[in-house]
Parts: C-alpha cells; sequence; structure tokens
C-alpha cells in the first residue's frame, strides 16, 4: 500500500513536470481562479472593515437642559439604557462638557473670553446613546421624543445626520451583496474553467489510461497519479496566487490608484486587510489557498478519470 | 490451459473478423499463429487479455472463463500474461526504462527487484545504449525490443507476443525468436502471431493457420503454408 502511493506520487510529479505546457496551463487557470476568489474575499472584507468602522462613529448624543439635576440626568439614563435597542451610553457631565469644549476652542481667544463672561456652565450634560446596530436610532430617537422626559432634552443630533448615516449604511449594504454575488459567479466560472482544463489534459492522457489497464495496472495505480497531479496543481498555483494577491491588494491599497475606481471600499481599509489580516494570518492564508487549490485540482481528476476507467 | 470455444466476432459495422474458432492450448506450448493481413489473428489475441470480448463464444484461462472476470479481477488477470502488442503500445512520456519497470510497478514487485530485473532484461532483449530514450526517440524496432522486455520482465506463464519482430532486421529476428524458444524452454507458454514465413519454418512448432477469421489448418509441427 505504501509503496503504491509513493510510487503514484512520483508518476504524478513526473506527468507533472513531463507534460510542460500543459501544466502551467492548467495551473495559470487555478492560479486565476484563486486570485479572483481572494480579491474578492479582500474587498468584502475591505467592506466590513468600512462599515464597521462607520457603525463604530455613529452615535446618537442626547443633550440635556443645563437646568436637569445630575442625578435626574442619572435616572434618564437609566431609563435610555432600558431600551431594548441600545448598547450602552456614555455620560458626559456638565463639567467634562465645558472641560471638552474650551479644550476643542483652545485657539479661539473669543470664545474663551465670552465663557468666561458668561460667568456659570452654559452647558449641559450630554449622553452618547450607542445602538446595537445602526438601523435602530431612528426608533431610539423617536422613542426619547416621545418619552415622558423629552421636555428635558433640549436636542437629540441624530435627526441632522440621519441622512448622511442612512445612505451610506445602504451603499454600503449594496456594495457587500454585490461583492459577494460576483465572489460566488466568478469563483463558479474559475472552477468550471478549471474542471475543464484538468479534463483536457486527461483525455490527452486516455491512450495512456488505455495501455495501463492492458498491462495489467489496478484502477488506482491509474487513477493516483492523476489525483497526485492534481495536488501538485493546486500547491503550485497557491504558492503563486498568494504573492500576486498580496502584490495586487497592494496595488489597489494604493490611495491615488483606488479611490478612482473603487470609492467605497477604500484604499485604507484595503490596506489595514493586508497588514492587519492577510500577512498576520499568513500561513491560514497559505493553508486555505493549497487546501482550496488541491481540492479543484484533485475533485476535478477524480471526476474526469471515473469516465475514462470505466469499462 | 488456454481454451477458445466457438469464439466468433463481429466488429460494430463489419463482416466477422472470427467466425467460430476452437483452440486449445496447452501449457508449455509454443504456438505460432498465421495468416494473411486481416485473418484475424489480432482479434484472436486480444480476446485472450480481455482487449477484445468475443460476441459468441468463451475463452477460458486456467479453467476461468475470461468474459465472467469482475472489473477489478481483470488486471490480476492481465499480469499473468505478458503481451507484446502489435502496435508496440509503449508508454509515450515514459522512458524505455521506465516503460520495463512500470509492468513491475502496476505488480506491486518490490523495488529492488525491479532494480535488479529492469537492466537485465534490457540487456537480454538487446537493447544496448537506448535504456534512457523515449519510444519517440528510438527505432521501430528498437522499440519492439523494448515491448517484448515489457512483456517478459514479470516472467509471466504466458507471453502473447503480436508481431513481435516485424520491424526486426533479418537477425535481430532470430536473436528474438531465440529468446522466444529459450523462455519457452524454461516453462513459458509462447502464443505467436506473424507473417514471416522463415522464422515460423525455423520454429518448427506448432502451426495454427487463420484464414478469413476461421482456422484452416492446425499441425503439431507445421511449416508456414497458406
Ligand atoms: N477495432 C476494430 N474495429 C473494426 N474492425 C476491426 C477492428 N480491429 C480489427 N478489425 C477488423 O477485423 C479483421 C481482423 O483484424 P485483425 O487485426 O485481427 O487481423 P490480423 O490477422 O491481426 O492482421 P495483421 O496481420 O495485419 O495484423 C480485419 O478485417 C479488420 O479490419
Ligand atoms: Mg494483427
Amino acid at each position: 500500500m505504501l509503496c503504491k502511493v509513493t510510487r503514484t506520487f512520483k508518476a504524478g510529479a513526473q506527468n507533472f513536470f513531463r507534460n510542460g505546457w500543459l501544466s502551467i496551463a492548467t495551473v495559470g487557470v487555478i492560479v486565476i481562479a484563486l486570485f479572483i476568489v481572494n480579491v474578492q474575499i479582500a474587498i468584502m472584507f475591505a467592506n466590513n472593515l468600512l462599515l464597521n468602522a462607520v457603525e463604530d462613529r455613529v452615535n446618537i448624543s442626547v443633550y440635556v437642559n443645563t437646568d436637569v439635576q445630575e442625578d435626574e440626568v442619572m435616572k434618564l439614563r437609566h431609563e435610555i439604557e432600558q431600551y431594548p435597542e441600545v448598547e450602552n451610553i456614555e455620560y458626559i457631565s456638565r463639567k467634562q462638557a465645558l472641560a471638552d469644549f474650551k479644550e476643542r476652542s483652545k485657539n479661539n481667544e473669543t470664545i474663551l473670553k465670552s465663557i468666561e463672561e458668561v460667568g456659570s456652565n452654559p452647558l449641559g450634560a450630554v449622553l452618547n446613546v450607542k445602538a446595537h446596530n445602526p438601523d435602530q436610532y431612528e426608533t431610539i430617537a423617536s422613542k426619547i421624543d416621545q418619552s415622558s422626559f423629552s421636555e428635558k432634552v433640549s436636542g437629540v443630533n441624530y435627526l441632522k445626520y440621519r441622512d448622511i448615516i442612512d445612505n451610506l449604511n445602504k451603499e454600503i449594504k449594496a456594495n457587500q451583496k454585490g461583492a459577494i454575488i460576483l465572489a460566488v459567479t466568478l469563483s463558479f466560472i474559475a472552477i468550471l474553467i478549471t474542471f475543464n482544463s484538468i479534463r483536457t489534459t486527461i483525455y490527452s492522457h486516455r491512450q495512456e489510461i488505455e495501455i495501463m489497464k492492458l498491462i495489467g495496472a489496478s484502477n488506482n495505480y491509474i487513477r493516483l497519479p492523476f489525483i497526485w497531479e492534481g495536488v501538485f496543481y493546486g500547491i503550485t498555483a497557491a504558492m503563486i496566487s498568494v504573492p500576486l494577491t498580496y502584490l495586487y491588494l497592494q496595488f489597489i491599497g494604493n490611495e491615488e490608484v483606488t479611490n478612482s475606481i473603487l470609492p467605497l471600499s477604500n484604499a485604507r481599509f484595503i490596506k489595514i486587510f493586508l497588514t492587519e489580516y492577510f500577512m498576520k494570518n499568513l500561513v491560514l492564508v497559505v493553508l486555505f489557498q493549497c487546501t482550496f487549490g488541491v481540492f479543484l485540482g484533485v475533485f476535478s481528476s477524480i471526476i474526469t478519470i471515473r469516465k475514462h476507467l470505466k469499462a | 490451459m488456454i481454451i477458445f470455444e466457438n469464439i466468433s466476432k463481429v466488429y460494430p459495422g463489419n463482416f466477422p473478423a472470427l467466425e467460430n474458432v476452437n483452440l486449445k492450448i496447452h501449457e508449455g506450448e509454443f504456438v505460432s499463429i498465421v495468416g494473411h493481413s486481416g485473418a484475424g489473428k489480432s482479434t484472436l489475441l486480444k480476446m485472450l487479455y480481455a482487449e477484445e470480448q468475443p460476441t459468441s463464444g468463451d475463452v477460458y484461462f486456467s479453467r476461468k472463463n475470461i468474459s465472467e472476470f469482475k472489473a477489478r479481477e481483470l488486471p490480476y488477470h492481465r499480469r499473468n500474461i505478458g503481451t507484446v502488442f502489435q502496435d508496440c503500445k509503449l508508454l509515450p512520456k515514459k522512458t524505455l526504462t521506465e516503460n520495463v519497470a512500470f509492468a513491475m510497478e502496476v505488480s506491486e514487485k518490490k523495488t529492488s527487484e525491479i532494480e535488479e530485473a529492469v537492466p537485465q532484461i534490457l540487456d537480454i532483449t538487446g537493447l544496448g545504449k537506448k535504456f534512457d530514450a523515449y519510444p519517440n526517440e528510438v527505432s521501430g524496432g528498437e522499440q519492439q525490443k523494448a515491448a517484448l522486455a515489457r512483456a517478459l520482465v514479470n516472467r509471466p506463464k504466458v507471453l502473447v507476443a503480436d508481431e513481435p519482430t516485424g520491424n526486426l532486421d533479418p537477425i535481430s529476428t532470430w536473436d528474438i525468436v531465440q529468446l522466444l524458444l529459450k523462455i519457452n524452454e524454461f516453462g513459458t507458454t509462447v502464443i505467436l502471431a506473424t507473417h514471416d514465413k522463415p522464422i515460423v519454418d525455423k520454429i518448427s512448432k506448432r502451426v495454427v493457420v487463420m484464414d478469413k477469421g476461421r482456422v484452416i489448418r492446425d499441425e503439431a509441427h507445421g511449416r508456414y503454408c497458406i
């Protein structure tokens, strides 16, 4: 059994090298298949990062009237926290709000002076409300609006940003959906092309298969070299597609190039994906590539060889 | 040991290639099968190693009906027979040495055994220094010698040789025939299909004459006459 494995392995390696341009063509097709899938995954990842970044930054600021006491603000906060849509609330006290404001305006003498002239703190406390997901801000805003404490609130800033948030959200989601559909379609085409390419390779060996049968080779002995060859195709393709993907992402991670082609999944996030995910999990990436490539190669080989071994 | 029983063979869309052939070949025999081109010699031999199935009739090998072999038993049956195909059927992407070694590899012989036997048999068949060439780089006669080496390397009980000397000069031909006679002496059954009249006459063993798909003569110490 072991001898069968090593011998067919050797034969597979031999075929791989002696097939010349046919091997190169097959590997090339698998490289393209892997590359397409990689780039799609990278763009999807970058979109996700962008979406997360935007979602992270979105919140509702509830401005409380200046005459509301701190313990009442806490009650209010507690009440809003009860909404199922709310993830967390950041409390900014009047003092803190003033300090923040002063810090922000430290280069503006007039503002600083006028605050000092007022004497008392002109700013109310602020509750920064974060929802579980961005769709929920509208609900939260309207709940606050209709609540018993609505007159204690001087304003909710969500309304101002609503359109921007909604649009961004919609656009990213549409982009994401498009990327998934494209990825699935292209992968499917890539698999078909690989399958066809391997079929051609094996078909060109049909006379050899016939001869091997007549000499008394068992089906396994005929099949295994082709399967090993599929393994070689997959691994070689993976070894090419990983650096190729890296270079390509590096290229579209360049702001000037990309922002004209891919307005949303912008360069910054592709770069983040490249350094934070792709390079940090390089072993995993290579393993995934090999697995996928080998699967493509072996699966196509098995399907095709089955036909030739019948009868 | 080998019995052809009422064999007929009709290739699709053709007149019969074999008609009602009955033939018995005993263990250790040397049988020459002669006849015109198209007489059905190759077709008859193909039934033995199951490249073709008879349209009607049965072929028995060591008492087993070949048509009853299951697909997974067929390789083992074929390994019992060393075959020199009329068209050589060498694997084009393997060197002559590798082609010969391949027959041993598929029979799951030990590597050490292969390394010993392959150069030996190549030497015996007189392939000289060409053993690392690919089939398309050597002459037709050299291909035939390699094909013969491949057929013999597993020391089969039966050797089927379909015109193994068709491309050889008279001296090489005689060398090969002497080799066949020698392995026959050591107990291998040899079935030889050939056109070569002087050779058949010189061998002076059993001769089966075929014509238009029928056996028309079968003599224990025959000569080539049609
Ligand atoms: N695969 C095939 N399909 C159709 N007809 C075939 C096939 N093989 C052989 N024949 C026909 O069967 C007949 C016998 O052929 P066969 O090859 O057995 O002859 P042969 O005696 O070996 O001839 P030769 O001496 O030229 O090798 C011929 O008429 C040939 O045309
Ligand atoms: Mg013939």
